[in-house]
């Protein structure tokens, strides 16, 4: 149902979205590593995952982020930036990390559709499973040697997924106005 | 003075946007999604620019826009979408509903303040 060469396309595509839109700044050292399973990133794991669909005719893609509940992760996302809570700022980040993904993959399914971010309790991740996925991966992200993550992406299709993804830097025309 | 209402789910978002605009001397109102954008066109003559997100719980930034361009029959307050969204076929709608232009996130500010400031004069 999915191709090698998708699945090597998502994982180009998931490392180059967290590079650039899981850092609050582009010069910050940002470690992608594949994790071994997709359970929570162990003890000191927020109770919450925010999650992200992005559907296409073919297939849905849910992608979830789950921030570590510590100073280090609080301070990064949070702390810079009046008193906000990490969740609040969760959120947005993840939908900036999605809309990357959404954007490389437009180029290759111009069908495709993105939902707003929500909240689900992390116990949900024992049952990914259920969803019958082609394709599952985690990803354990560090910034600054600090700040901690785990993103998840679960690929779920009702036809064959083939495509080859040459992954564009996607900072190019982020935050330039296209005026019509 | 002109205004800016900008819309969007995103607190964090709007908190940015705004507070960059304000900042800069610009009169800002907020909305916190579509429905919220809709509503307060109806009661704010004076907003020469909207600076909307797409996707969004109660009513999305595109149809809100229609109604705009619709129900209300402003065809001249200028618009903006500001998005993680970038499909042609999503652009395309926004041009058939009279959007001006098309900016896809993250904002950077510095980048569009003056075409905001004179969409918004």
């Amino acid at each position: 149902m999915i191709s090698q060469a998708a699945k090597e396309s998502f994982e180009r595509i998931v490392f180059q979205a967290a590079r650039t839109r899981l850092t609050m700044n582009p010069a910050h050292a940002c470690e992608v590593e594949r994790a071994a399973g997709h359970e929570p990133v162990g003890r000191g794991t927020s109770a919450q995952v925010h999650v992200l669909t992005i559907v296409s005719i073919g297939f849905r893609i849910v992608l979830m982020l789950q921030f570590a509940d510590d100073e280090a992760t609080r301070s990064y996302y949070a702390g810079q930036t009046a008193n906000r809570a990490l969740p609040e700022a969760a959120l947005e980040i993840g939908n900036l990390c999605c809309g990357a993904i959404n954007q490389q993959l437009v180029e290759h399914f111009p069908d495709l559709g993105m939902s707003t971010p929500y909240t689900l309790s992390s116990d949900c991740m024992g049952y990914l499973d259920e969803l019958d996925p082609v394709h599952l991966a985690a990803y354990d992200v560090t910034i600054e040697a600090a700040a901690r993550l785990r993103v998840t992406l679960c690929v779920c299709a009702s036809e064959p997924i083939d495509f080859a993804a040459q992954v564009a830097d996607v900072h190019e025309s982020a935050g330039e106005l296209e005026l019509f | 003075m002109a205004k800016i209402l900008v819309v969007d789910d995103s607190s964090t978002v709007r908190d940015e946007v705004a507070g960059f605009l304000r900042k800069n001397g610009l009169d800002v109102d907020t909305a916190i999604d579509g429905k919220d954008g809709l509503a307060k066109m109806k009661t704010s003559p004076g907003v020469r620019l909207i600076v909307s997100d797409v996707n969004m719980p109660n009513m999305d930034g595109l149809t809100m826009v229609e109604k705009i361009r619709g129900e209300l029959s402003n065809s001249a307050v200028n618009v903006i979408m500001l998005t993680t969204e970038s499909s042609p076929a999503m652009k395309e709608r926004g041009k058939a509903a009279g959007v001006k232009g098309w900016i896809v996130k993250p904002f950077k500010g510095e980048a569009v303040l003056e075409t905001f400031r004179k969409l918004a004069g």
